[in-house]
Formats: C-alpha cells, sequence, structure tokens
C-alpha cells in the first residue's frame, strides 16, 4: 500500500524470532553511538595497539627484515607477559570507552519514560538489559577479544603449531580474561548510566569507580596494614584474575587470583541488582 | 456473543501491602472501553496487570483470552500500549522510533519501515516524520505515541490518557482519530482518562473505578438508544395549549415551566410530529433536545456510592 493513502490496517505477516529480539535495541543503540565523530576517532584509535603488535609479531618471525636493523628473530619474547599486557592496555581503553559509551545507553530511556514504550511490548527487562549491555559488549569485545585472540592465531600460525600447543592456556586465559573485562564493563556501564541519568556524571562515575575504589583501597592498605584494601581495587582484581589465567602470579600476591573472581562476582552481582532494581521502577507505565 | 477482550474475576492487586485493586469483577465486550476513575483509583493498576507487570494477588485477570499470570508475553504481542507520561527518545527521529517500536514487536525491519510510514501517515505526522521527537510539540508527541502504540496491527489498543495536555484543536484531532480507530473495526480500545467527554464521545462501554473496585459499568451505545426518545423543548408563543396538543399525540408530557415542556415520544411517534404540530399551531420551537444521563451524571452518582 502507498503510504500517503491514509488508512490503517492489521498486521499478519511473519515474526522475527523472538529470541534475537534483543539485537534490535543494540542495532539502533549502535547508531546512536556512533553519531559522535569524536567517539568513533577514539574507537578506531583503540586499534592502534594491536596492529602494533601484529605487525611486531610478524618482523619479530622474518630474518631478513631484522638483519637490516641489527636484530635477530625472537627479539619480542612471546609469553604470558606480553598478553597480561595487551589485556591491561586494552583493558583500559576499554575502561575508558565504557565511560564515553555506557551513559548514554540507559539514562536517556529512563529520563524520557521510554521504558514503558519497550517493556508493554513482548519483549522483557532482561531482553532489555541484554540487548542494552551487547552494545557495550561488543565494542568491549572488538578491542579487546578479537584482537587478543588474533594476536595469538597470528602468533600460533608465525612460530608454528608446537607453539600453538605449549601455549593453548594463553589463548584460553585471553578468551576468559576478555570476557569477565567485558562482563564487569558492561555492567558497570549499564549500572552507572542507571544510577545517574546525566550522562557526564555517569561517564565521571564509571571512572570514578576505579579511582576511588584504588585510592580507598590504598588507604585502607596503609592504614590497617594489611592487602584487603586490594578488594576494593577493580583495576587490581580483574589483573589479578587475569594473571591467574595468564599463568602469571606474582610471587606473594597479597590476594589470590581465585579471591579476585570471588570479589568480582560479588561486585557484578551487585550492579545487576542495581541495575533490576532502577529498572523495575520505571518499567511500570505511568 | 463476541468472545470477551477483558475478563477480570475476583482480581486482586496488592503493591507492597497495599490492596489496590479489590476483588474487581467485569467483563468487556465492546469495540471501546472507557477506564473513568479518580485519582488513585486504580485505573494505572489496572493497566499494569492488564500488561502483565503487576501479578495478581487473588483471582484472574484475562485479556483476548490469554491469563496475564502465564501469558503475558502472548498478551503484549497483541496490545499496543500509549503511555500517559511522555515517552520517546528526543535524539531519535519518528520514523526510528516507531520503526523501532514494530521491530520489537516482532516485525522484520522492512515491514516495520514500511509500517512506521503508514503509521505516521495515519496520525497526521507524516510530514514531519523525519524530525527528531525532541524537536515536536506535546500534540505530536501524543500522535507519535499513539503512531507507536498501533505499529504493528494489536487486536487491543490501551490510550492512558490520550488527551493530556492537548490544546483544544489537537483534542479534537485526537478524539476524531480515535473515532476513526472504532470505526475501522480492527481492534479493540481501552481508554482511560479522567475526561468525561472524551470517554462520551469515543466509547461504548465505561468502567468507572473507585478505591480499586467497580463501582459503576454503563453500556452508553445502550444507554444512549433508551433515552433518545425523552425530548425537552421551549416554545414561544404557546397559548397553553401546545402541552395537551402533544398529549393528544399519544406523548406523556410534562410543563415545567413558561414555554417548558418535556415529553416521551412512544412508538410511532417521531420528531417531525412535534414540528408539524408547532407550525400547525404557529408555536415557535426555541429548543428540542435529546436528554439524557450524561456520562457525568453518572460518574457523580457513582462517586456517591
Amino acid at each position: 500500500m502507498a503510504v500517503y493513502k491514509r488508512t490503517y490496517r492489521g498486521y499478519s505477516g511473519p515474526l522475527t524470532n523472538p529470541l534475537w529480539r534483543f539485537t534490535v535495541l543494540q542495532r539502533y543503540a549502535f547508531q546512536a553511538v556512533f553519531k559522535s565523530r569524536l567517539l568513533l576517532i577514539g574507537y578506531v584509535g583503540c586499534f592502534f595497539g594491536p596492529i602494533l603488535l601484529l605487525c611486531l609479531l610478524y618482523l619479530n618471525q622474518n630474518a631478513s627484515v631484522l638483519a637490516l636493523v641489527g636484530q635477530q628473530v625472537g627479539f619480542l619474547k612471546v609469553d604470558s607477559s606480553l598478553f597480561l599486557n595487551f589485556i591491561s592496555w586494552q583493558g583500559l581503553l576499554a575502561g575508558i570507552l565504557t565511560a564515553f559509551v555506557g551513559p548514554s545507553l540507559v539514562a536517556p530511556d529512563l529520563t524520557n519514560g521510554a521504558l514503558s514504550v519497550y517493556l508493554s511490548r513482548p519483549f522483557n527487562r532482561s531482553e532489555y538489559i541484554l540487548g542494552k549491555g551487547m552494545v557495550l559488549g561488543s565494542l568491549i569485545a572488538s578491542i579487546t577479544l578479537l584482537p587478543g585472540l588474533l594476536v595469538f592465531a597470528v602468533q600460533s600460525s608465525l612460530v608454528g603449531f608446537t607453539w600453538f600447543t605449549d601455549n593453548f592456556y594463553l589463548g584460553v586465559g585471553t578468551l576468559l580474561s576478555c570476557l569477565i573485562l567485558m562482563a564487569v564493563f558492561m555492567l558497570l556501564g549499564l549500572a552507572m548510566s542507571a544510577f545517574v541519568r546525566w550522562k557526564i556524571v555517569a561517564g565521571a562515575l564509571i571512572l570514578g569507580v576505579f579511582a576511588a575504589g584504588k585510592g580507598f583501597g590504598a588507604v585502607i592498605n596503609n592504614v590497617m596494614e594489611t592487602g584487603n584494601g586490594y578488594f576494593l581495587d577493580l583495576q587490581y582484581l580483574l589483573s589479578t584474575v587475569a594473571g591467574g589465567l595468564l599463568h602469571k602470579t606474582p610471587e606473594n600476591d597479597p590476594i589470590s587470583p581465585w579471591a579476585a573472581a570471588v570479589a568480582l562476582l560479588v561486585f557484578c552481582t551487585m550492579l545487576l541488582a542495581l541495575i533490576n532494581r532502577k529498572l523495575r521502577v520505571c518499567e511500570v507505565a505511568g | 456473543m463476541t468472545a470477551p477482550v477483558i475478563e477480570l474475576d475476583n482480581l486482586r492487586v496488592k503493591i507492597g501491602k497495599r490492596e489496590i485493586l479489590r476483588g474487581l469483577n467485569l467483563e468487556l465486550r465492546g469495540k471501546t472501553v472507557g477506564l473513568l476513575g479518580p485519582n488513585g483509583a486504580g485505573k494505572s493498576t489496572l493497566i499494569n496487570t492488564l500488561l502483565g507487570f503487576w501479578k495478581p494477588a487473588e483471582g484472574t485477570a484475562r485479556v483476548l483470552g490469554y491469563d496475564v499470570r502465564t501469558d503475558a508475553r502472548k498478551i503484549r504481542a497483541n496490545i499496543g500500549f500509549m503511555p500517559e507520561s511522555d515517552s520517546f527518545i528526543g535524539n531519535m527521529p519518528a520514523i526510528s522510533f516507531v520503526r523501532m517500536a514494530a521491530e520489537l514487536s516482532g516485525l522484520p525491519p522492512d515491514a516495520a519501515l514500511e509500517r512506521a510510514h503508514e503509521a505516521l501517515f495515519y496520525v497526521g505526522l507524516g510530514e514531519a516524520r523525519y524530525r527528531v521527537l525532541g524537536a515536536y510539540s506535546l500534540g505530536m508527541r501524543q500522535m507519535a505515541k499513539l503512531a507507536q502504540a498501533i505499529v504493528h496491527g494489536p487486536k487491543l489498543v490501551i490510550l492512558d490518557e490520550p488527551t493530556n495536555g492537548l490544546d483544544p484543536q489537537a483534542r479534537i484531532r485526537m478524539i476524531k482519530l480515535i473515532q476513526e480507530m472504532r470505526a475501522l473495526g480492527t481492534m479493540h480500545l481501552v481508554i482511560c482518562s479522567h475526561l468525561l467527554r472524551d470517554i462520551e464521545e469515543t466509547c461504548e462501554e465505561a468502567v468507572i473505578l473507585k478505591a480499586g473496585q467497580v463501582v459503576h459499568y454503563s453500556n452508553l451505545e445502550e444507554e444512549r438508544s433508551s433515552n433518545r426518545r425523552f425530548v425537552e423543548l421551549e416554545t414561544e408563543g404557546d397559548d397553553g395549549t401546545f402541552a395537551d396538543a402533544i398529549e393528544r399525540l399519544g406523548c406523556a408530557c410534562a410543563i415545567t415551566g413558561p414555554g417548558k415542556i418535556k415529553t416521551v415520544l412512544p412508538e410511532g411517534i417521531e420528531v417531525r410530529d412535534i414540528y408539524r404540530l408547532a407550525a400547525d399551531r404557529d408555536v415557535q420551537l426555541r429548543r428540542l433536545n435529546f436528554r439524557r444521563d450524561s456520562l457525568e451524571d453518572i460518574f457523580l452518582k457513582a462517586m456517591e456510592k
């Protein structure tokens, strides 16, 4: 029917699979996120590190090029330290990205009361959280998980199958570390966006969670002469868990990777409860 | 008899420890149902319960045959909801907003886009459909909310205070649109409003809630037809015998003041007979109107209960 003919008709066509309906929100949220050129430039900039590392890995195995600069094959040691540093650096960028993208996800919906429009459809709160969370999740995955696995794959292909089997734990560790990073940042971004409706404040709060946790943790450690303050240091917890997964745990570490993982789990549960509470209030109409 | 659109059987809903809906029993079958009541009567809670946001503490509620406890998703798939409060995404063009709403209801992207265009044209926002919602006037936002409620072709549309905050012209547009939607006959409408005139102009049935209970159910269509032969007249130049002449036609008649007559027209007597009689007797009819209980009378009586 031509749209200029002003009439109304019912709909009896096919429907999409309800399981994937959360991707609708993700798609529209992506369009909104990438309207900002600054963010787009920042996002592209996040790939600079991985590209540089991939180039170094290639050069690391290229004897003829290395001979020109007086280096030998294997000048770069590809081990758990390299992967841990890579994840830490990309994790830092993911944190900054979360601070920019996270606040624009839920806060506008709460401010404009859009939740009752979403949730009065065959679409529930969990799907809403998943849809919005996947925006952050996919962005973070694209700058941490995918490059991390690509680095592992490229190194395996350059060095050979033996390296792959000997260092398989690095691939698994990278995968799990990045998934944990994704989950934590995703929930943190959503929770702060739901908690504070002003985007700038929410963004500052996301970065503040890292800074304040680190600061309070250091104060507790110094005043009480204990290592328990590290439980408040989100960056430390993430790094400890990643270190454990990559078999790179420092000696005399005050917190074990398992304890750090439990602390992160508790933190994520608290964030989830906060999101649930904030959205539950706004779910109902009028 | 058509199947009920909404069935409530001893429906009780508690929010916290407070009982908001107290044993509602109702069967609504009409195409357009008005939900009336003062603030705090439980209208919004009833809507939220029908949408599956609140679970009944006791009793059952069924919408289009689906139980709100177990089939909330199916109910929402068949419902379009226009919330009372502002519900939009300010920096999104209307076309994207309505399309997204359609996609969330399960329409494939292409079909959703086509229907979003149609829905926006239907509510009169065709020319403004690419403007961001934040730049819309209040009246336009109300229309955009209506467009998102009907875009997926729901069987039941719930309109919560559809004319809220509208200027008289915008209100008339909205009322006309609701009347058009009723005339289409493809969907049922539940209109929740505190403006009795809106309900009177658009609905076939009205339910009045007070303190979480149904205090009155009124079939407005039946009332309109049952009272349509009750006539009030105001005359000029009557020498006092016009009422007698009307009675001789077979009408029950009462004089309520100088030149004021109330009469009930029996079967076989039409208004034209009154006009003819007045012309024969050289009596001027200054006013003639069908009198019935207005919804306001009904509402006020219900509130006294």
